[in-house]
């Protein structure tokens, strides 16, 4: 597309004002004309964003803006856009929240900030970064691209997510990941506690580290994997009968385990300081 | 040249890599001299403490690596204030002097051979320490623009501290064990979010006219 028709598309951005739900709302309705991989940026301090594969070329968006305490800024830039709920002096959680449901292209990347959320991203393909202090963080049929998801009191929860990078960081919020494979997969917690269902697949490295959280692994028995679980303070147990291997550190009975699974096509890294980790077998 | 592009290029800076322009950067710029003077001196202390067996190009590749995925040397995606920048370099070299320590750590002390158990550790200390001037600037700066959040960011930092001091302490007892290294990176990244966050959440924008 050429800088002058993209100059046109960008300035083709229609704004409907729509009838509100309730006296004090002011529902919005914005659509953009983009290329097949855009960068939408939403920073939505309070309320949630829901966003969804669309169709290519095309962003739309509905925001219901709770109070007159909030607007909402919008930018294009090309193949960017951004939206921003602007708090005006006085807004608090509940006179700035803004509702978002925005649909996208699926190869989009995607960049959500909330305090509060929720945050919900689904069946999309590009990158996606989350973060948010509290609000909890949905990732469901995603694949190909980067997960990066930051936050601190949120729980997260990956679903079907399928030969992407998955990066998760979290203070204290639980981690839930479901079907979950990719070349990278990495989940570091302070507290909240790290759920893996999944098959390790993908000849992928899985690291979860925690510092005082549980950690729990479940896998299938056909599962191929090299397997490093040790907590410091904490008990470890694995209800797999492992092919023993050299640790390179010093192991004791019942803080720590090692050994292999199959090929050990995947590597398995399960680290906490004083939780407890468990490597479970999946009862099919 | 602006600060946030010499920061994005302060690694080959580092490594002797000088173009004209990144050099009159330094001359005329008092806050990235500092910064790379510090630099220069936690380097150069952290191999004078390891003379007698210099590290590898992993070790130093690693911290690079590293410090550049955790985003403490790159370029910022959306402009920040300039104080926010200065207030993030500024934390940067203690996280590198930690980081630093850390791989020095795992150099100086290694496990003599046929040792078979870890040093008596003390349980981890169940107070919170005083915390740092930067963490109490965060604090400050969180509170003056979200009150709320400034109890609940203490908090955060207070377990952030903890996980620092909890694998600081396993590093100093498994010298050579490199997951305790990497445990170690995983309780900086922690801290590194926790700025991050921060630093977002006060950023003008945010609630400010």
């Amino acid at each position: 597309m050429s800088t002058t028709r993209y100059a046109a598309t960008a300035v083709t951005v229609l704004a409907l004002a729509g009838t509100g739900f309730s006296a004090g709302d002011l529902r919005k309705e914005l659509h953009f004309r983009v290329g097949k991989h855009p960068t939408i940026s939403i920073n939505n301090p309070y309320g949630p964003v829901r966003v969804r594969a669309g169709v290519v070329h095309q962003v739309e968006v509905v925001a219901t803006l709770h109070s007159d305490k909030v607007e909402l800024d919008q930018s294009q830039s090309r193949n960017r856009i951004s939206l921003v709920s602007h708090l005006l002096p006085g807004a608090d959680a509940a006179t700035g929240m803004v509702e978002f449901e925005v649909l996208i292209p699926p190869e989009a990347n995607l960049t959500l900030h909330s305090d509060s959320g929720p945050l919900h991203a689904e069946k999309l393909r590009g990158d996606v970064v989350m973060e948010g202090s509290n609000a909890p963080i949905e990732v469901i049929d995603f694949g190909e691209g980067h997960v990066h998801v930051h936050t601190l009191n949120g729980t997260v929860k990956l679903t079907n997510v399928h030969n992407g990078h998955v990066e998760v960081v979290s203070m204290y919020g639980d981690v839930v990941l479901n079907a979950v494979s990719g070349p990278v997969v990495t989940v570091n917690s302070n507290s909240g506690r790290i759920e893996y269902d999944g098959d390790f697949g993908n000849e992928g490295e899985y690291d979860f580290t925690s510092h005082t959280g549980t950690i729990e692994a479940v896998a299938p028995a056909y599962a191929s994997i090299d397997v490093l679980a040790r907590s410091t303070q904490g008990r470890v147990e694995s209800d797999f009968s492992l092919e023993p291997k050299h640790t390179p550190f010093i192991s004791r009975s019942g803080s720590a385990f090692a050994g292999t699974l199959g090929k050990a096509a995947s590597s398995v890294r399960l680290f906490s300081f004083s939780g407890k980790i468990h490597l479970k077998k999946r009862q099919d | 040249m602006k600060c946030v592009e010499f920061e994005s290029v302060l690694p080959d800076y580092l490594e002797g890599s000088h173009s004209a322009e990144q050099q009159a950067h330094v001359r005329s710029c008092p806050a990235c001299s500092s910064l790379l003077d510090d630099l220069k001196l936690i380097s150069a202390q952290a191999k004078l403490l390891l003379a007698s067996d210099d590290p590898s190009p992993a070790v130093w590749n690693a911290l690079e690596g590293k410090l550049r995925r955790e985003g403490l040397i790159r370029r910022p995606e959306s402009p920040r204030p300039g104080f926010l920048l200065r207030w993030r370099t500024a934390w940067l070299v203690p996280v590198a002097a930690g980081l630093l320590i850390a791989a020095g750590l795992k150099l100086r002390h290694p496990m003599n051979a046929g040792d078979t158990q870890p040093p008596a550790r003390p349980a981890p200390a169940a107070v919170a320490k005083p915390m740092s001037s930067e963490d109490q600037q965060l604090l400050t700066s969180v509170g003056s623009h979200v009150p709320a959040q400034r109890a609940r960011y203490r908090a955060n930092l207070d377990d952030a501290n903890s996980f620092i001091r909890d694998a600081e302490q396993s590093a100093r007892d498994y010298p050579n064990d490199i997951y305790t290294q990497q445990m170690l990176m995983s309780a900086y990244e922690q801290k590194q979010m926790l700025y991050d966050l921060a630093v977002e959440r006060t950023a003008p924008e945010m609630g400010e006219q």
